[in-house]
């Protein structure tokens, strides 16, 4: 990798910017390197080979802040790059009504090395091919059983690869990182007559190619395939109205995603989303405000081993650390980067994340999950349920831009009677508040377990992994309305 | 450091050298200048210069496609040495077809607006104009986004294909707010500075913002109304029909368009032409990522779907012609038409007598891309048309339908059409207003409270 090469210029960057008048300055070399490989209904689709690398460059200057990249690493290109972004910076100040200040957070010097047991470099096209084809297989062979339900599109793309940073601050932060990565993702498209289907897998870990027999990768997307025959074949009409309910982790975790973790950003709550993401139904002041019940507690956690969202120490050089997001259904802390715990007053807890050179870092989620409860396992859980609904997986969903407004529909979810799962049933609806939601909590199981996501933030949009994850979570008395 | 006209030269020689049958270098150089402001404050500027190479080998019917943002010549050397050796040990790839045989030459045509190549000193006015224009209009805040930028590819094949293009566009996306659940959202997106109107973005967003003071929610639930979708939503639910026509799609059953060629899938009054350079195209292209030249493209003519988007691969297998819409591996429209109708704004208002007027949408979803089942979020300005006028502004909807029965249920279009291209419309969209029948609106259990200020 072409890091130890470049690292230089990066220190380089930041001396250049400072000796410009930046009041602060950050610099990033940042890289990766991966291999996918795509099939389509079994048939593999020219092999993808990425190699991307340059050198961002972060200023404040006069209280107004700058962004410069660029891949042209030469030491004549980088002083370009430092004086252009530093000049931008300055005649954008007397547009600057709010003055950004980075703060004082308390920097680190590490050098960070995700271990992998199967090196990531092992997955040459071939060894993927053979990979996807093998999923495949196990796929097509379901439908010899599957009572007249095709599953003849198959999409299939698995990479694997290695992002590489190295971040320096002007207040000596100084870190290196090295990141394997091996990433899933599939749609299967289930026909039966003229009845069809559609699931969406995604699984992601940091580490090496060990990733794909530790998921159970080829069993999982078998079962998911399974899951589509058994809905077009079996499943029934949906009840609707007001019952309980029970989110499987898929669901509690995109729901903890989606309504805790986006409007709990502190650049969401202070407006700095607002054109593009959106902001949050929260504003500074409502740390310690009750939104769920008692039962509701929801974190991120960027330091979890092997997870999507692995980021223990942030792009603005700031060590990273599990943030409680919900506690007993309390707001008690926001995502927080350099520039916006400076402007409330509170410590850094080091949430900002870059998706490559040319984005600036801003406050990401990284694995945000629903804690885990009491009941010792799911089957206990729904045994609390009189006549309800289980949610295991699901399709489509959205929330709207303040976080107030979210709607989840089942794949894979079950009717539930007398404490007991019966029938499958088609397409549930849950639309739902926030408080609603977690205001309707009665209960986690022990289990924890976690999907891996792509969230979108930023302007240009920036994709970054993360995990979404929980319990079982029984929210009592909500309404569900009827699917097709 | 190379030149990309040196470089893609330089490429192709390598792949020669190692005995590729073919090799396609394509170097594309972007210089973007950004401004983004909050709480009418700017927030950041940003300057991204990126040059990036995308190598394609083909040998003996395999295939690999390599990209790189190193353009020195030794990584490049190393890299398409890396490519070639990974391509050899894969099999034959079923879906190769050969790149025609008589290379073309795409001469350089410097159109673009010159005025948007590192256009930072243009910026600070335009945010400026833009933010005071929606604050004369009521707003009390803004967030919002401006970018300028220029695009250039450059290619060379092995079988003899030359050409390099440039595109510049210049966006705005401006978002005002009276409070918290009060907004207005205004959009400029255009391919010359001249072209470009940030007071009249920032003025409708301000006035969106004012009206849309006191939103209620809507009675009833999961009803179905009449809807006219500004350009801006219209481009994001109709334009992704082009999305759809893409033959990749189509063949791997995440299109509702599988065998609809030659079929009505919209009203008639609905066309969708997919454009490849033109007048006022955000993302123009003179050839595709294959060098085949870019071309009109009509999707759906008279609400007949005419054309699925093809690149060489996809276009044997459908057993017709490229269309020039290469991406390697997908195909895909480079900038859409929605054709106009003979219709004003407030005569399809008052023409709707009952309905909801929607000027902006996001996070729209799908259950099944097979059979185009959504749903999206209007947000911003969004009203409640009562005896063909607009009554009251709604808040907390939400439309749930399918692609399909929107187009199909098309009643009319407006004459004016704008360009849009923002955080939800990712090809550019040449839009109208559109008023659709029937669609479904639902609304989220739970209290929703108003946010206040």
């Amino acid at each position: 990798m072409l890091l130890e090469e470049y690292k230089d210029l990066a220190d380089y960057c930041v001396a250049e910017a400072r000796r410009l008048g930046a009041e602060y300055a950050e610099a990033r070399v940042h890289g990766g390197k991966g291999t996918g490989f795509l099939l389509k209904n079994g048939e593999p689709q020219p092999s993808m080979i990425d190699d991307s690398f340059g050198i961002a460059a972060r200023v404040i200057v006069g209280g107004a802040m700058g962004f410069g990249a660029t891949n042209l690493l030469s030491r004549q290109k980088v002083k370009d790059l430092t004086a252009t972004t530093v000049k931008m910076a300055k005649s954008s100040a007397p547009l600057v009504k709010e003055r950004i200040t980075m703060g004082d957070s308390k920097t680190a010097t590490k050098k960070l090395r995700v271990a992998e047991k199967e090196p990531v470099e092992g997955a040459d096209p071939n060894w993927l091919k053979s990979l996807l084809l093998e999923i495949d297989r196990s796929v097509v062979e379901l439908e010899a059983g599957a009572g007249g339900v095709r599953i003849p599109n198959r999409i299939m793309v698995a990479s694997a690869g290695v992002e590489e940073k190295y971040v320096v601050t002007s207040d000596g932060s100084k870190v290196e990182s090295r990141v394997p990565r091996f990433h899933y993702f599939g749609i299967l498209t289930a026909l039966k007559g003229g009845d069809t289907a559609q699931r969406m897998i995604q699984q992601g870990e940091t580490g090496g190619l060990e990733i794909v027999k530790r998921i159970r990768l080829l069993e999982l997307v078998s079962e998911e395939a399974q899951t589509l025959v058994e809905v077009l074949g079996e499943a029934e009409k949906s009840p609707t109205g007001i019952m309980d309910v029970v989110l499987s982790p898929e669901l509690s975790g995109i729901a903890a995603h989606e309504s805790v973790g986006h409007p709990q950003e502190a650049d969401r709550i202070l407006g700095r989303e607002g054109a593009q993401a959106g902001e949050s139904y929260l504003s500074r002041d409502s740390l310690g405000m009750k939104v769920g019940s008692d039962e509701a507690y929801v974190s991120d956690d960027p330091t979890l081993a092997h997870s999507n969202g692995y980021c223990p120490v942030d792009d603005e050089g700031v060590v990273s650390k599990k943030r409680q997001l919900i506690v007993g259904g309390k707001i008690t802390e926001f995502l927080q980067n350099r520039s916006t715990s400076s402007l409330l007053g509170v410590k850094n807890n080091g949430s900002s994340r870059s998706a490559g050179f040319d984005r600036e870092p801003i406050i990401r989620m990284s694995n945000t999950f629903v804690e885990p409860g009491d009941y010792a396992t799911t089957e206990e859980l729904i045994k609390e349920v009189r006549d309800g609904i289980y949610l295991k997986s699901f399709t489509e969903w959205n929330i709207d831009d303040k976080r107030l407004n979210q709607r989840y529909t089942g794949l894979e979810a079950y009717r539930i009677k007398d404490g007991e799962t019966t029938a499958l049933v088609r397409a549930p609806v849950l639309e739902i508040t926030t408080p609603a939601l977690w205001g309707s909590v009665k209960g986690r199981s022990e289990r924890l377990e976690f999907e891996a996501a792509n969230c979108g933030k930023g302007d240009p949009m920036q994709g970054i992994p993360v995990w979404t994850g929980g319990p079982d979570t029984l929210l009592g008395g909500v309404r569900i309305v009827g699917g097709s | 450091m190379m030149g990309p006209d040196e470089s893609n030269k330089f490429g192709v020689g390598v792949a020669k050298r190692l005995g590729a049958d073919e090799a396609i270098l394509m170097t594309a150089i972007s210089n973007e200048r950004m401004a983004r402001f909050a709480n009418s404050s700017v927030t950041v500027t940003k300057n991204v210069k990126e040059s990036g190479q995308v190598v394609y080998l083909a040998k003996g019917g395999r295939r690999i496609i390599g990209s790189s943002s190193n353009p020195e010549r030794a990584s490049l050397e190393r890299f398409i040495e890396l490519l070639y050796k990974s391509m050899m040990s894969l099999p034959k790839d079923a879906g190769y077809v050969p790149l025609p045989k008589r290379g073309r030459t795409y001469k350089p045509r410097p159109s673009h607006d010159k005025k948007l190549e590192g256009a930072e000193g243009l910026l600070a006015d335009f945010v400026e104009e833009a933010i005071g224009a929606a604050e004369s209009a009521g707003a009390r805040r803004t967030a919002g986004s401006l970018e300028a930028g220029v695009t250039s590819h450059h290619m060379m094949s092995s079988t003899g294909t030359v050409g390099s293009d440039t595109s510049a566009s210049i966006l705005l996306n401006i978002r005002a707010f009276t409070d918290r659940d009060a907004s207005g959202h205004g959009l400029s997106c255009s391919s010359t500075a001249r072209g470009f109107r940030p007071a009249v973005a920032g003025e409708r967003a301000g006035a969106h913002s004012k009206m849309m003071r006191n939103a209620r929610q809507l009675d009833g639930e999961g009803k179905t109304y009449p809807v006219l979708m500004s350009p801006t939503v219209a481009s994001n639910l109709l334009g992704m029909v082009g999305e759809f026509a893409s033959a990749f799609s189509v063949e791997a059953g995440t299109s509702y368009l599988v065998d609809k060629i030659g079929r009505r899938v919209a009203s008639e009054a609905f066309e969708l032409t997919d454009v490849g350079k033109g007048d006022g195209c955000l993302q123009a292209r003179t050839f595709d990522d294959e060098g085949q030249p870019t071309q009109r493209t009509k999707v759906v003519e008279g609400g007949v779907l005419k054309s699925y988007l093809h690149n060489l691969s996809t276009a044997k297998r459908f057993k017709a012609k490229s269309t020039g819409n290469a991406g390697l591996i997908e195909p895909g429209p480079w900038n859409m038409e929605v054709g106009a109708g003979d219709s004003t704004y407030e005569e399809m208002v008052k023409e709707m007598r009952r309905g909801l007027v929607l000027t902006s949408n996001w996070y729209t979803r799908f259950k099944n891309y097979r059979t185009g089942e959504f749903s999206t979020v209007p947000r911003d300005g969004t009203y409640l048309v009562e005896s063909g006028e607009v009554k009251a502004p709604i808040r907390g909807i939400r439309i749930s339908d399918t692609i399909e029965r929107m187009t199909s249920s098309i009643r009319l279009l407006s004459k004016e059409r704008e360009w849009v291209q923002w955080w939800e419309v990712d090809t550019p969209t040449l839009c109208p207003w559109v008023l659709v029948d029937g669609a479904t609106v639902t609304k989220a259990y739970g209290e929703s409270p108003p946010q206040g200020s």
